[in-house]
């Protein structure tokens, strides 16, 4: 064994979590995100994610043509990335994001109109369903959006703008935490 | 102060989301002539009225689009993904 | 006498009296009132001073329109000049400032410009301020700067906040008067999506000064049942004190909402005010109409109002506007507010009806002057009589408020703001909008100035109904009972030129624009709309015109002969009122002014000591400061000197990084690069050449073969984001039968450069791979574990400095736990962090190009990568155009070092390089200094240069010549490599 420990520090490992009645914002947990490049058109792929996905809600998300983002809260180890990458294959390719994109989950009665102060995208649920994703700007950050239940919704940030776009969401939140 | 540009795969999103690169031109052959070359690099078209242009869904998608503007009043009459829009 | 506050009535509280000042004097007011309305009721008419002539002003408006009462509002950081008070709500403790006066509004020196009206008339400016030229900056420029602007911006910062947001609708209803509220009724009760927006601090628009019946109920219960109905509508959204103030592309909608500017102390969590883009997929115009003044001598000065305003204040709030009344008119406005001014007790003076007929309808007891115009109001500070013409003969009339209305003009800014055109109509005596918006429709009296209440929710309520069903709702119009006491105004035929005016007819107050002004114009050849505009000022203060306009065209219409169609509009622009440059702002200034972007190492550097720098958005490292080192020329010469002896550690994590994937990679790869890429064996590094298709070097990288269908690209990091997009539109775009992906990785890697010649054997304590230069050579990559195997990163064997080095990238979270443990392993070697100060030295130092070279004006063959230029290659971009002419000739500037002749002197980056005895000229220019630094190793300032022949240059004297600040330097042109010529570090 290597005389040095390796130790993970959080994106937003520093940051307070808003817990309010109305509004809540919470990191979650840096476990896996593997960004799938397939063929924009391959519904049969499409399919064939959520078996290689842990099985939870929501964890496989749309993420432009042919691309989509298989989601966890666990680490997955080198094997067993690479297991899936290899599951992948011939139809697509998987790129490990899981330090690379950073997931926070806002929630809360106001959380549609907490998130239309910086996204023009229409969050109301008949427009955005349940389960639906999109990439979209946040005020000034790109940032991707899944709704994961009627009132919360998870945003998935490039890792550099992370502590940027929680500063942002934070703000936009003061009125209603 | 705002602006919409349809996506053919997200929706109308603000222009913010997108970069414009300009007309959509067909490129020429590596052994084209000189002066098909020069047309292509450098010449443009500024045409008052319908316009095809190629718009980077940046923020979003990351598809690149071609999309018909009306340079005149902005309306923008069609919308497409410039990869599949070839097949 | 003056205004004053009737006993009852009004939409006020008079159980909650507010407390307020203006100008110091402490006043009193009631919930509901408008600043504008407390200062009426408390007599003070007298409110502010003109523009140019500063002469006395007084409210003339109950709404967006006010020109003459802008006030000062608020103290501090929190002041805001140019407030109108007809806008402005009461609140406790409000403290109001008149503006524009000197010493004090009561008394003001200023308005002895008055007295010099005559040679302050139009283009006055124009003519007097042009000669002599000496005169323009010192003299001329000072004294317009200090006669300009009205209120005046506090230097302090503002201590509230602001923020944007986004709404979505499917109809979008502008005004809430009758026409909006029937329209959202209907539409609201269909299930549709409504925003309806409205300036005012409650909904019901005119309703709320009327005194009608509708069905039986008042006009301000009507407005009550409906809101509440509203408000019970989860579908519907009321947006109040919101003014839409633009329509855009895309059928969006600009609005501000003013949600704090009616308390004292704001929430400090929320925002003042809030800027809403709205999407909709229809919007219904429901604006009404504006009353045009009319332009008579005196017609500015207090006690004169517009005769709707007039109604508002009686009706709305309850306050009368004097004793002796008398109303001008050219329509039945004037005598709906005769009514109401009668079952308060005033009956008035006179009613001046322009028309021979009058208004036959009319049973009330005031005397009519039919026929008859007001010629000329008299007074200073507050109007003492009216001077009535009929038949030739004059009448002098002792009255205290004067009610004007010169007909209506249908409010359509919005709609004229996407290019649109106004239609000028005879029949209407208006401007309509144009026909045939996409998205926009108009209704109620924005329409037709003639429609009543009744016309109104009519037609709201049909339009509705129209535009929601369409889009798959099922709604019916709603309808109402019957409307008791409908005061509508059929238009008449405008009155432009009032006869017999004597005094000064004002067309725009907030300017001081005259009748004269515009007469002026027309006979010095200005009579163009535009040209007019600008000649008198007309229509360009605050106020955007919002009365005067139409009065300027009809009188340009009658001073030219032709009709005000022909005369024509300005061109309607965003926005409809003022909004703040902090709703504009919204949260983005301060820190949050743009993001910041962070490496995965951000807190290792912290810690480590680091000097940072914004680099884009990002925050590198520069240097890393030790104790004793008081220059930062000491620092990086300390970092620069331990990398050639020992080994330093920097953190590259910004490169762009770019994961490509498909079987056609390798095929991309060839086409994107300059060189060639086809055959990079797995587990190879190349450094690359991106061109554009103009033949430019646009980037540079190195690209490594991980697998046989995977690459892993890095790009400069001020290209990353440019490269990214270039590649995805060669891949989609370009070439879409390639079988290619990409994925941006950059944020997925902390990536260190481990430099010196104690890199190896500090990376071997980390890497359980061998790495021995045997087992992993010059170029080599490949995927590496880390730490017994806690870990797995990609090593990579490139050199930026020179030295033996390796990049080695780790996922970002750990990047500093392993940036310790180098630094762990490298101690005892003497290991130093190095910020990208010290990179850029060992970089020039080695002759290594950045963007600092790369500048959009080099060919390959310039920087000496000629060889890079595949001519195997069947295509590549860039393949067609590099091999021009003038992009090969020899003469072409070329890179080149530069060391100073005496190395005690040095040179700067941009600099111009001159040959040995020429003048310092253009012609003479050789070329400039693109990078240069003090080299620590050469022991002097060393640069890199591109210039004109330079790569045959190598050993001519020169003088670098900074012209800006006259500094010459002589020196010699050299090879650009200043360390190790023959590679041999690299390949230990």
């Amino acid at each position: 064994m290597s005389e040095f420990r390796i130790t993970l520090r959080p994106a937003l490992g520093s940051v307070t979590s808003i817990v309010s009645e109305n509004i809540a914002l919470t990191p979650l947990p840096e476990g896996h995100v593997v960004h799938v490049l397939g063929k924009p058109g391959d519904e049969a792929l499409a399919k064939r994610l959520g078996s290689l996905s842990d099985g939870s809600a929501h964890a496989v998300r749309a993420a432009g043509p042919g691309q989509w983002f298989i989601v966890g809260n666990a680490a997955k180890s080198h094997a067993d990335m690479t297991a899936l990458f290899e599951a992948l294959k011939p139809d697509a390719y998987g790129v490990d994001q899981s330090q690379g994109r950073v997931r926070m989950l806002a929630s809360g009665p106001m959380v549609e109109r907490m998130l239309a102060k910086g996204t023009a995208v229409d969050l109301s649920l008949t427009q955005f369903p349940l389960g639906h994703s999109t990439t979209s700007v946040i005020g000034h950050i790109a940032a991707h959006l899944t709704r994961v239940a009627d009132d919360a919704f998870e945003i998935m940030v490039l890792r550099g703008f992370a502590e940027s776009l929680w500063d942002d969401l934070a703000h936009m939140s003061a009125e209603f935490a | 102060m705002a602006s919409l540009i349809p996506c053919p795969h997200c929706g109308k999103r603000p222009k913010e989301e997108f970069t414009v690169k300009g007309a959509v031109l067909d490129r020429p052959a590596a052994d084209a002539t000189p002066n098909a070359w020069m047309d292509y690099v450098y010449l443009r078209d500024n045409p008052r009225g319908r316009y095809d242009e190629y718009w980077h869904h940046t923020s979003g998608c990351r598809r690149w689009l071609v999309i018909t503007r009306d340079t005149a009043t902005h309306e923008i009459e069609a919308s497409r993904d410039a990869a599949l829009a070839r097949e | 006498m003056t205004s004053y506050r009737l006993e009852s009535g009004g939409l006020i509280d008079r159980q909650s009296r507010l407390s307020f000042t203006f100008d110091g004097k402490r006043m009193l007011g009631f919930a509901g009132d408008s600043l504008a309305s407390a200062l009426l009721a408390n007599g003070c008419q007298l409110v502010g001073r003109s523009f140019k002539y500063h002469r006395p002003r007084g409210i003339l408006t109950a709404g967006a329109a006010e020109p003459n009462a802008l006030m000062t509002i608020g103290q501090g950081g929190r002041t805001e000049p140019n407030t109108r008070a007809t806008m402005q709500e009461l609140y406790q403790g409000l403290e109001a400032a008149s503006q524009n006066r000197w010493p004090s509004l009561d008394f003001d020196i200023g308005s002895f410009n008055s007295l010099l009206s005559p040679f302050l008339g139009a283009g006055f400016y124009y003519k007097t301020f042009m000669w002599p030229a000496a005169f323009w900056e010192k003299v001329y420029e000072p004294f317009i700067r200090k006669a300009a602007g009205l209120g005046k911006a506090s230097y302090e910062k503002d201590p509230d906040t602001y923020e944007k947001a986004w709404a979505h609708c499917d109809l979008l209803l502008i005004g809430a008067g009758p026409t909006g509220l029937a329209a959202a009724l209907t539409a609201g009760r269909s299930g549709a999506r409504v925003i309806l927006v409205d300036e005012q601090s409650m909904i019901g628009g005119s309703l709320l000064s009327d005194t009608a019946r509708i069905g039986e109920a008042s006009a301000t219960d009507f407005v009550l049942t409906a809101k509440a109905e509203l408000e019970s509508l989860s579908n519907v959204t009321i947006l109040t004190r919101t003014t839409a103030f633009g329509w855009y592309d895309g059928n969006v909608f600009g609005a501000v909402e003013r949600v704090q500017k009616h308390v004292a102390i704001p929430n400090a969590k929320a925002p003042v005010e809030r800027l809403w883009r709205i999407v909709a997929k229809q919007a219904l115009l429901a604006t009404g109409a504006e009353e045009r003044p009319l332009v008579f001598g005196g017609n500015d000065i207090p006690g004169v109002m517009m005769a709707t305003a007039m109604r508002s204040y009686l009706n709305r709030y309850g306050v009368a506007p004097g004793r002796q009344v008398a109303i001008f008119t050219t329509n039945d406005s004037g005598y709906a507010l005769a009514l109401d001014l009668e079952a308060r007790g005033i009956v008035p003076v006179a009613i001046v009806d322009s028309r021979a007929g009058g208004n036959p309808a009319y049973t009330g007891k005031a005397r009519i002057v039919k026929g008859a115009v007001v010629s000329d109001a008299k007074g200073g500070k507050a109007l003492s009589s009216i001077v009535i013409l009929k038949d030739g003969r004059t009448e002098n009339l002792k009255v205290d408020a004067l009610a004007m209305s010169g007909g209506f003009s249908p409010v359509i800014h919005l709609a004229c703001h996407r290019g649109g055109k106004p239609v000028w109509s005879d029949a209407e005596a208006a401007f309509l909008a144009p026909q045939q918006l996409n998205g926009l429709q108009i209704a109620g009296a924005a329409l037709s100035t003639g429609n009543g209440i009744a016309a109104c929710l009519s037609e709201g309520a049909a339009k509705a109904a129209v535009l929601v069903s369409e889009m798959g709702f099922a709604c019916t119009a709603a309808s109402f009972g019957a409307v008791e006491g409908d005061m509508s105004a059929r238009p008449e035929k405008p009155l432009w030129s009032v006869p017999g005016v004597k005094g000064k007819a004002f067309v725009d107050y907030q300017n001081d624009v005259t009748r004269k002004d515009l007469g002026l114009a027309v006979r010095e050849g200005y009579g163009h709309v535009e040209l007019a505009k600008r000649y008198t000022t007309s229509g360009m203060a605050t106020d955007q015109g919002k009365l005067s306009n139409i009065n300027a065209i009809g009188l340009l219409a009658e001073a030219r002969g032709i009709s005000p169609g022909d005369v024509g509009t300005t061109t309607f622009r965003p926005f409809y009122t003022p909004v703040s440059f902090g709703a504009l702002a919204g949260a983005y200034h301060g820190t949050h002014f743009q993001p910041v972007r962070k490496s995965p190492l951000h807190e290792w550097a912290k810690k480590t000591g680091a000097v940072f720098v914004e680099t884009g958005l990002w925050y590198r490292s520069s240097w890393f400061p030790r104790d004793g080192e008081s220059t930062w020329r000491e620092s990086v010469d300390r970092e620069v000197l331990n990398i050639r002896k020992n080994a330093g550690l920097c953190d590259v994590s910004m490169l762009g990084k770019i994961e490509i994937c498909g079987k056609d990679s390798a095929e991309f790869l060839n086409r994107v690069y300059s060189n060639a890429f086809l055959k990079l064996p797995v587990g190879k590094a190349r450094y690359g050449l991106m061109l554009r298709e103009d033949g430019m070097i646009y980037d540079d990288g190195t690209t490594s073969r991980l697998s046989d269908e995977h690459f892993f690209m890095t790009t400069t990091t001020a290209y990353a984001a440019g490269v990214m997009n270039h590649l995805e539109f060669c891949a989609q775009a370009l070439w879409p039968d390639l079988d290619v992906r990409l994925a941006s990785s950059t944020d997925q890697w902390a990536q260190m450069a481990i430099a010196g010649p104690k890199a190896r054997t500090t990376l071997e304590k980390i890497v359980e791979e061998d790495i021995s230069n045997a087992a992993f050579p010059f170029l080599a990559a490949k995927e590496v574990s880390l730490c017994g195997g806690q870990l797995h990163g990609r090593l990579f064997r490139i050199s930026f400095s020179g030295e033996l080095a390796f990049e080695l990238a780790v996922p970002a979270g750990f990047g500093e736990s392993i940036a310790d443990a180098l630094m762990e392993a490298g101690r005892e070697h003497g290991i130093q962090p190095y910020g990208v100060e010290a990179l850029g030295v060992l970089r020039i130092e080695k002759g290594h190009v950045t963007h600092n070279e790369i500048n959009g004006t080099v060919v390959p063959g310039d920087l000496g990568f000629g060889k890079m230029v595949s001519q195997a290659k069947p295509d590549f971009i860039g393949k067609a155009m590099v091999g021009r002419e003038g992009l090969v000739s020899a003469d072409r500037p070329q890179l080149v070092g530069v060391l100073p002749l005496d190395p005690k002197t040095s040179f700067r980056s941009g600099s111009h390089i001159l040959a040995k005895g020429a003048a310092a000229t253009l012609e003479n220019d050789q070329g400039y200094i693109t990078s240069s630094a003090y080299s620590p190793h050469v022991g002097s300032t060393i640069g890199l240069a591109l210039v004109k022949s330079g790569s045959t240059r190598h050993g001519e004297e020169v003088l670098v010549w900074n012209g800006l600040r006259e500094e010459f330097t002589p020196a010699r042109l050299c090879n650009p490599v200043f360390v190790d010529q023959a590679n041999e570090k690299l390949h230990v």
